[in-house]
């Protein structure tokens, strides 16, 4: 059994509790402007360039079947006719060309991941999942949970919380120690219009999980200017977090990183978002909508 | 049995704002300059030149060479240290051991006082008299030409004296020892002075020529240690005198008080804590008046001094405040010495200290947690100086030391940013039992000089006796037995031209050919070395300080210690293996390039847009050693495994083994500036990667280089390792030094044997290469022991700006900047 993974994080302090390795499963449904990791959106690999270590010595524009690689170009990869076979990767010396997306076997990635186990052990840490959406690989994320948990390591999944509840909760519910469920904008239609999707399975999704695995689940809110950064949107997740009794929830603050990828795999970014990092400061008056939740930092 | 009893481990209490002697003996430490002491040179060189009895035993010529200098050395009192004795005569001493190296100096007399790198400071009529008087008489006395002359000028001592291929130490040095000084404690030199009478007078009939070496070496033995005491006495009498001539009656009293102690201690029992520091502190004084101050280090001092602190605290004679300020009181005495370096040594050796080592915490001969509260008094002393030495190395064992130890350990060098080192108990542990050490002995176990391993006072380690360029035979192996650098000269054996291998297992059985030969050639030079030594610098005072001469009748020298063996480090361990990954992958696994091809590379040092092409493929596409790519783990696994058979099948001329380890000072970096490209894409004249380290760059995920070097540790490397970390500093210490502590101990568990980090950034380091002048204090960790940034040479610079930086928040290697 087989996925594509973008790439595996090891020594993440950042997606869960203690040390623990950042499974990056490739393929999105949702399309965030703000996407932190826009390379992981498409389910097929991409190559991505990164032009200041370019030598322009030829060997991809050379070595390429599809004839998508133009030197003179300044993106020099033309997306249309590229197939993400990687052979101008393999072939470029500098490193300039990378291909995001590579095939890991279930066991090959289990492997990977028990590399570490001393460090999650010694930290209280694990293996986290996240994405694009891992569940869109439901199969594969669901074997390699139950082998993880078989080895006593603790597993967390981070989620869009679009899916199919009753396939998600046979798949791997059991498997999961914590969910990061991610809530974006309150209103539908705004969250048709802007990622693609309206938010009704998700809002079911989250109540669903609640009833069962309360303690568990962990929302997530990105909080970003122009888009969810408002005092309605937020206001309205947090009276519905009430309305669900959610314990605990997260803000996640602004950053840039996902545009330089954007450009990388040759999509233009959103223009409207800021090239600054949102200060951990800034979270502050966001966080009074939530007063009767437990804040997590993650 | 843990014995804290402190309210807060951390002492916070205690800074130098409440510690004004410290205060003011540090930033006096900080503004003086090294200056050369000639004392010994000279009191040595009167005494062979009008007193030396040829037909004495080489212990007893010795043990009067060194007694008749302790007997004239002067007795200074440079500021309000409370303990007293120097190692020079100057408040910061270089001394000189005509023995060795001093006479490097000779061209450089007149420059060496105003040189614009580390100068030392030297008097005119000081330079005269090394030039008129001292330096005539051992032009031909030395080790170097002792060697050269009793064996004929053989091919392993030109090699040593081409310096591309490897230093053999013994020209400068054997030192590197841990003295065993709590039975100096108990009994006090007298006491020792009247066992080896004792001895000596059972065999006073002997005629059996074995039996008549002994009584000598007892002999030797008495002659050495009254020199201690003459000094003690010399002290005791100036501190008298000073207290005399002083108006202040503060000082006075104080100088009193250490004239008291200088008269009971060394010479009888200590009784108290102060009087054991002291004690111990004018045997290392005398322990350099015989040997060459380096890294001969005084061990598990929170062990040592332990039961006289408690029992002076419970007995009210002393509390915290006093206990840290004697303690940093020995710390800065311990620090008033560096070594002789000529100009044309500092390329290889600038900046270094003299790297005695200080060892605390880990375990006892039981097993069990022997940290205690001594161990946080010297952490702490450790942290509120950072100074360059004493080198203070950590132990801890992670089943018996508590994660609170740990957790303090990982706060001190967030705060230091450097210091301490951290050493494995149970991967030490079972690489000495794997040399055949007791579980016991093993246990005792400290560090010396940089990471190398000891038992307490009874392992004779000579741990820095070869230091191997690994990059010296890769090339041999390329070119048929020469090196770029020496052109067109045959060093090693004819070896087939790489090209008409058909394996990459042939090109290894070649590799390991040229490798043998040169190691081979290392220890020849190192037995023929020890045989010089044997006759000329036996050392009776440091055996008289050991368990195992006493009983055995024997110098250190002659193999008299428990444990005999001799080190065996190298250099360029990375680069080695990541070329020999390179070869591999390239040239065999993906047939992307002919050997002739990577060879071609390698000889025209990658020029042109081809080459830059090749470098960039070799440098971004191939196993590297750090990763957990199975090629370069089975590479690093197997030249670990050939290096340790290969000196453990050589006994030296102790009767000793030869234990290999990875450290490197600065000549990483020195020996990359004169070797030519290699395989895995370093151009020539980069340095190499220090000690266990990964190539810079090379290892972007930090678990996974943990993880790659940790599985190499052990019993085959019974010597030790240094690897360096750099983590970018965090504002918040207090969640840092969580994931720090909890990082070293999965390492640790993995099997890694010792770690040592700098917590600073690329960006830093850059600014203070360009701006010594913000920086004085600087201090950083090189290969195992620590310098001040400011004292480094240019290469050694760009090496610590250009190690990996990872971000302790991500494990993630921090992208390098720019480097103007």
């Amino acid at each position: 059994m087989k996925a594509l993974i973008g790439n595996i994080n090891r020594y993440a302090l950042h997606d869960g509790p203690g040390i623990r390795s950042t499974v990056f499963l490739k393929g999105c449904t949702l399309h965030c402007p703000w996407c932190h990791n826009p390379e992981l959106i498409s389910p097929e690999p991409e190559v991505a360039f990164y032009p200041e270590r370019c030598i322009t010595c030829g060997d991809c524009q050379a070595i390429c079947p599809q004839e998508a690689i133009h030197l003179e170009s300044e993106h020099r990869i033309d997306r249309n006719h590229c197939n993400g076979c990687g052979l101008c990767v393999k072939s470029c010396p500098s490193g300039a060309l990378i291909l995001v997306g590579r095939e890991y076997e279930l066991e090959e990635l289990v492997e990977i991941l028990l590399r570490d186990r001393l460090f999650y052990e010694r930290s209280g840490g694990g293996v986290t999942l996240s994405g694009g959406e891992p569940t869109q690989q439901l199969l594969f994320i669901s074997a390699l949970l139950e082998r993880l948990h078989h080895e006593g390591i603790h597993t967390i999944i981070e989620t869009n919380g679009l899916f199919s509840y009753e396939q998600f909760a046979s798949a791997c519910l059991n498997q999961l120690d914590l969910i990061f469920f991610d809530l974006k904008l309150s209103d539908s239609d705004q969250h048709r219009q802007v990622i693609g999707y309206d938010n009704r399975v998700i809002l079911a999704n989250l109540s669903r999980l609640l009833e069962s695995r309360a303690e568990d689940v962990i929302v997530r809110i990105p909080v970003i200017p122009g888009y969810t950064a408002s005092p309605e949107n937020i206001d309205q997740i947090g009276q519905f977090l009430r309305q669900q009794k959610v314990l605990r929830y997260s803000l996640l603050p602004y950053h840039p990183y996902g545009l330089v990828k954007a450009e990388a795999i040759g999509v233009t970014p959103d223009q409207t978002l800021p090239r600054q990092a949102m200060d951990q400061s800034e979270l502050l008056p966001w966080q009074g909508f939530f007063y009767d939740m437990e804040l997590m930092s993650t | 049995m843990t014995s804290i009893t402190l309210d807060d481990i951390g002492l916070k209490d205690f800074t130098l704002q409440t510690l004004p002697r410290l205060k003011e003996l540090r930033s006096q430490y900080f503004s003086r300059r090294p200056e050369i002491c000639i004392e010994r040179a000279r009191y040595i060189t009167k005494y062979l030149r009008y007193h030396d009895n040829a037909s004495d035993s080489p212990e007893i010529r010795q043990a009067k060479k060194v007694s008749y200098f302790l007997h004239r050395k002067s007795a200074q009192f440079h500021d309000r240290n409370l303990i007293a004795g120097s190692t020079t005569s100057k408040a910061l001493g270089a001394p000189l051991f005509p023995e060795f190296f001093a006479l490097t100096l000779w061209p450089e007399l007149e420059t060496v006082s105003d040189r614009k790198k580390n100068p030392q400071k030297l008097t005119h009529e000081e330079a005269t008299e090394l030039n008129l008087d001292i330096f005539p008489f051992w032009m031909d006395k030395n080790v170097l030409e002792l060697t050269r002359t009793r064996f004929s000028n053989p091919k392993c001592l030109q090699l040593f004296e081409n310096l591309v291929f490897f230093i053999a130490a013994k020209a400068g040095c054997i030192s590197h020892a841990v003295p065993a000084y709590s039975f100096m404690l108990e009994h006090g030199l007298s006491g020792m002075i009247a066992m080896a009478a004792e001895r000596e007078e059972a065999l006073a009939a002997a005629t059996d020529k074995k039996e008549r070496q002994q009584a000598d070496f007892f002999r030797a033995v008495q002659i050495s240690l009254q020199g201690i005491i003459a000094h003690a006495t010399q002290l005791a009498d100036e501190a008298e005198h000073l207290a005399r001539v002083t108006n202040n009656s503060e000082d006075a009293a104080e100088l009193i008080e250490m004239a008291a102690i200088c008269r009971r201690v060394p010479a009888g029992p200590a009784t108290t804590f102060r009087e054991a520091i002291n004690a111990i502190w004018i045997c290392q004084v005398g322990i350099h008046a015989e040997n060459i101050n380096m890294a001969m280090s005084p061990g598990r001092l929170d062990q040592i001094l332990y039961p006289y602190y408690r029992r002076d605290i419970a007995e009210g004679r002393l509390d915290i405040a006093r206990a840290i300020e004697l303690t940093g009181c020995l710390w800065l005495k311990i620090a008033d010495n560096v070594t002789m370096v000529p100009e044309a040594s500092e390329e290889l050796f600038g900046g270094a200290g003299t790297v005695p080592a200080i060892t605390i915490g880990g375990v006892d001969a039981n097993g069990e947690d022997a940290v205690n509260d001594l161990t946080y008094i010297m952490l702490r002393v450790t942290e509120l100086l950072t100074i360059r030495d004493p080198n203070v190395n950590a132990r801890y064992d992670y089943e018996k030391n508590s994660s609170a130890y740990c957790r303090r350990l990982a706060e001190a060098t967030l705060n230091t940013k450097s210091v301490p080192a951290f050493f494995n108990d149970k991967a030490n542990i079972t690489a000495l039992t794997g040399q055949g050490e007791t579980l016991e002995h093993a246990r005792d176990y400290a560090v010396i000089g940089c990471v190398e391993l000891a038992s307490s006072g009874r392992d004779y380690p000579a741990s820095s006796s070869i230091m191997m360029n690994l990059a010296a035979p890769l090339e041999m192996a390329l070119f048929q037995g020469k090196r770029p650098i020496t052109g067109e000269e045959q060093i090693g054996p004819v070896t087939p031209d790489p090209s008409e291998l058909a394996s990459f297992e042939d090109f290894w059985q070649v590799f390991k050919t040229q490798l043998d030969w040169l190691i081979e050639q290392a220890i020849q030079l190192n037995d023929y070395m020890g045989a010089v030594h044997q006759e000329m610098m036996p050392s009776p005072l440091l055996s008289a300080l050991f368990i195992g001469p006493m009983d055995k009748g024997k110098d250190l020298i002659q193999g008299g210690a428990l444990y005999n063996s001799s080190g065996a480090t190298h250099i360029a361990f990375a680069d080695v293996v990541d070329s020999l990954n390179a070869i591999e992958q390239t040239v065999f696994v993906e047939k992307k390039y002919t050997f002739n091809d990577l060879l071609e590379q390698v000889r025209n040092n990658f020029s042109g847009l081809e080459g830059e092409k090749v470098r960039l493929y070799l440098q971004n596409h191939t196993p590297k050693y750090g990763t957990e790519a199975p090629i370069a783990r089975k590479n690093s696994r197997n030249l670990v495994q050939h290096l340790f058979n290969l000196y453990q099948s050589h006994t030296n001329y102790r009767g000793g083994p030869y234990r290999p380890s990875y450290w490197t000072m600065t000549n990483h970096a020195g020996l990359g500036g004169i070797s030519g490209a290699l395989p895995h894409g370093r151009k020539a004249g980069k340095v190499f990667s220090s000690g266990m380290t990964p190539v810079s760059g090379a290892a972007p995920e930090l678990t996974a280089c943990l993880n790659a070097v940790a599985e190499l540790g052990g019993e085959l490397v019974p010597g030790c390792w240094a690897l360096n970390i750099k983590y970018t500093p965090e504002a918040d210490v207090t969640t840092m030094s969580e994931y720090f502590a909890q990082t070293i101990e999965a390492y640790f568990r993995a099997g890694g044997q010792q770690v040592q980090f700098n917590i600073m950034t690329y960006k830093m380091l850059l600014d203070a290469k360009k701006h010594p002048e913000n920086y004085p204090e600087l201090m950083v960790r090189v290969s195992g022991y620590s310098a001040y940034f400011k004292d480094l040479n240019e290469m050694m610079k760009d090496e610590l700006i250009t190690r990996t930086q990872y971000g302790l928040t991500d494990g993630q290697a921090v992208p390098l900047p720019p480097l103007q």
